[in-house]
């Protein structure tokens, strides 16, 4: 059973791989868009008369602002692509649950998204010299991992969306940049007014990005820091929950409308 | 396998909602498929025959678990097609006409592989399973080419190979000759030869009515969602009638003397005139072809006719009889 599942999870990815290898816009959304992000984010800074710009906001933040729109784009791009290829259809049609394809499909975009990561960063060190002197580091992995696994749950939740609804691309499209700006991908969140900060709450990446930033500045709290996990695993969970009762919905109502197929 | 029908449909009954407008919502409903009742034997090449909209895919869909009917009941090799989807999609094979369906960026094989963990095929039975249906769909040679690169006909029979993976009891072939050249067309049909004399079910549908009579132990029929026949193939050719087909081609100008000569005919043969320019073309139909011959045996020569063929009734006659709704 679960070196059947290891199987299916390395076929996919595999499959996933092999198609964006060859598709030029995959590689502008992973590569070449955090790096902008980046360029522009050190530019003001130092415009704004920091010398070493903040390494969350401007190169962790640019990165994650490329794994979330890379998440974003290959959530609606994965599914419409099989609709409109015909394979959803043939996917849904085998004895594999869609619901497994969703979540290998979803982790593999997100473990794809940290090559924009590791793209910012590596553009941080060299050209701004960044050093991580001074981190907390086994909190800021933590605090990366629970990143992942917040993306991985919000993918999983999109996922299921646009297969139990054709309407949910241009809407999945839409939360790109409002969910970069509610989770302070490129700035602290207090900058932000009090009703904005109110609603990012629901989001779990906010949470798991604050901890990131607390650990990389070299913060130890464990009361501040263990809520912030604590908020980001949580609310994970829940859109992860969220992704399974929708799942059972989505099963049902694409073999009531015939909507598998459609174009 | 236990014992009973490979399939089993019971007032099987399809009705699509659409939804239009954007301040007054407007439900339109449709009925694909309206109370069909059949059953296909184990082993069986099962036919269904329609027009384009007759409901013959959403059937097959339905039976495939890929839809939910509206109303009434499937059991598919024993197991509940509605209730029990996952025994039901291990056993079962499908591929629907066109090329869709597949990886286009992915080689043969990679597809082939992909689908084989879907139906979770151990590593070695992959590794058997691929190459044998590659070389049975005559694709072993173009194993590592991308997809993509593939013509219709070899992307309709890489759908086979897919369909074959996990070796299922049952398959559903949705117009698999759509598209492919004769040549391949005819390899296709040895190919769902082969597998009938493996002892498997097909379910096939198409608009070829000649690959339907030679292929199908049954033939249903299927108009506007409702089946209208069901039957073996000499059976529904009976059923209509027993009559000859007389095709004659004759000049525009000699068509009024020949209506009126055939006006002789007893009210057992019927007469049709078809426009073929620059030509008219007479279909008889009639018991008695002798006596029809006798009747044109005076006007057997070029200045008034220019063809004549004499032919039993084809699948092709009966279909087009029945769809059209002049059963004799």
């Amino acid at each position: 059973m679960i070196g059947r599942f290891f199987r299916l999870a390395w076929r996919q990815m595999n499959v996933q791989l092999q198609i964006r290898i060859f598709n030029r816009d995959t590689l502008l959304l992973f590569f070449l868009q955090p790096l902008v992000f980046s360029a522009v984010g050190m530019i003001l800074a130092r415009a704004a008369g920091n010398q070493a710009p903040d390494l969350v906001y401007t190169v962790i933040g640019s990165g994650i602002m490329g794994m979330w729109s890379g998440l974003v784009f290959t959530s609606t791009y994965d599914i419409g692509r099989d609709r409109r290829e015909g394979v959803l259809e043939l996917i849904v049609g085998s004895p594999t649950p869609l619901a497994r394809v969703e979540a290998i499909r979803t982790f593999t975009n997100v473990m794809a998204g940290l090559v924009s990561l590791a793209a910012a960063f590596l553009a941080a060190m060299l050209i701004f010299k960044y050093s991580l002197a001074g981190a907390n580091l086994p909190g800021a992995f933590l605090s990366l991992l629970l990143i992942l696994f917040g993306m991985w749950c919000i993918g999983l939740f999109l996922a299921n969306f646009l297969v139990w609804s054709r309407l949910g691309s241009p809407l999945v499209d839409f939360l790109e940049l409002p969910v970069a700006v509610l989770c302070g991908f490129m700035y602290p969140l207090r900058v932000l007014p009090d009703w904005m900060q109110a609603i990012s709450t629901v989001l779990p990446i906010r949470w798991a990005l604050q901890a990131l930033d607390e650990t990389l500045s070299g913060g130890r709290d464990p009361a501040l820091l263990w809520m912030q996990w604590a908020l980001a695993f949580g609310i994970s969970l829940l859109f992860w929950g969220l992704s399974r009762w929708l799942d059972g919905k989505v099963h049902d109502r694409v073999r009531v409308t015939g909507e598998l197929s459609s174009i | 396998m236990g014992f009973g029908f490979a399939v089993e449909a019971r007032l099987l009954h399809k009705v699509f909602t659409t939804r239009s407008g954007f301040w007054r919502r407007k439900t339109k409903t449709t009925v694909a498929v309206e109370d069909i009742t059949f059953r296909v034997n184990r082993g069986e090449l099962f036919g269904l025959l329609g027009p384009n909209g007759a409901g013959k895919t959403t059937t097959v869909k339905m039976l495939s678990t890929l839809l939910l009917p509206s109303s009434g009941t499937i059991s598919i090799l024993g197991w509940d097609a509605v209730k029990q989807t996952q025994e039901v999609r291990k056993h079962i094979g499908f591929t629907f006409g066109g090329a869709r369906g597949l990886y286009g960026r992915l080689s043969a094989r990679d597809n082939l592989r992909y689908f084989a963990e879907l139906y979770g095929l151990e590593p070695a039975v992959t590794q058997r399973r691929i190459p044998e249906l590659l070389d049975l769909v005559g694709l072993l040679g173009r194993a590592e080419d991308r997809v993509e690169t593939f013509s219709s006909g070899m992307q309709q029979r890489l759908h086979l190979a897919r369909a074959l993976l996990h070796d299922p009891d049952l398959i559903f072939l949705d117009e698999p000759t759509v598209g492919i050249d004769p040549v391949g067309a005819r390899e296709l049909r040895n190919t769902v030869k082969e597998l009938i004399a493996r002892g498997k079910t097909l379910l096939l549908t198409t608009h070829y009515m000649a690959e339907a009579e030679e292929l199908c132990d049954r033939i249903a029929i299927v108009k506007q969602g409702r089946l209208v026949a069901l039957d073996t193939p000499a059976a529904l050719k009976r059923s209509i009638s027993g009559d000859s087909l007389i095709d004659v081609q004759v000049k525009k100008e000699s068509l009024p003397v020949l209506r009126e000569h055939l006006a002789r005919l007893d009210g057992r043969s019927s007469v049709q005139v078809q426009d073929t320019p620059p030509f008219k073309k007479i279909s008889i139909r009639t018991p008695e072809p002798e006596a029809v011959m006798q009747l044109l045996a005076p006007f057997l020569n070029p200045e008034f006719i220019l063809g004549l063929e004499v032919r039993n009734q084809t699948l092709e006659d009966v279909y087009v009889a029945i769809i059209q709704g002049e059963q004799a």
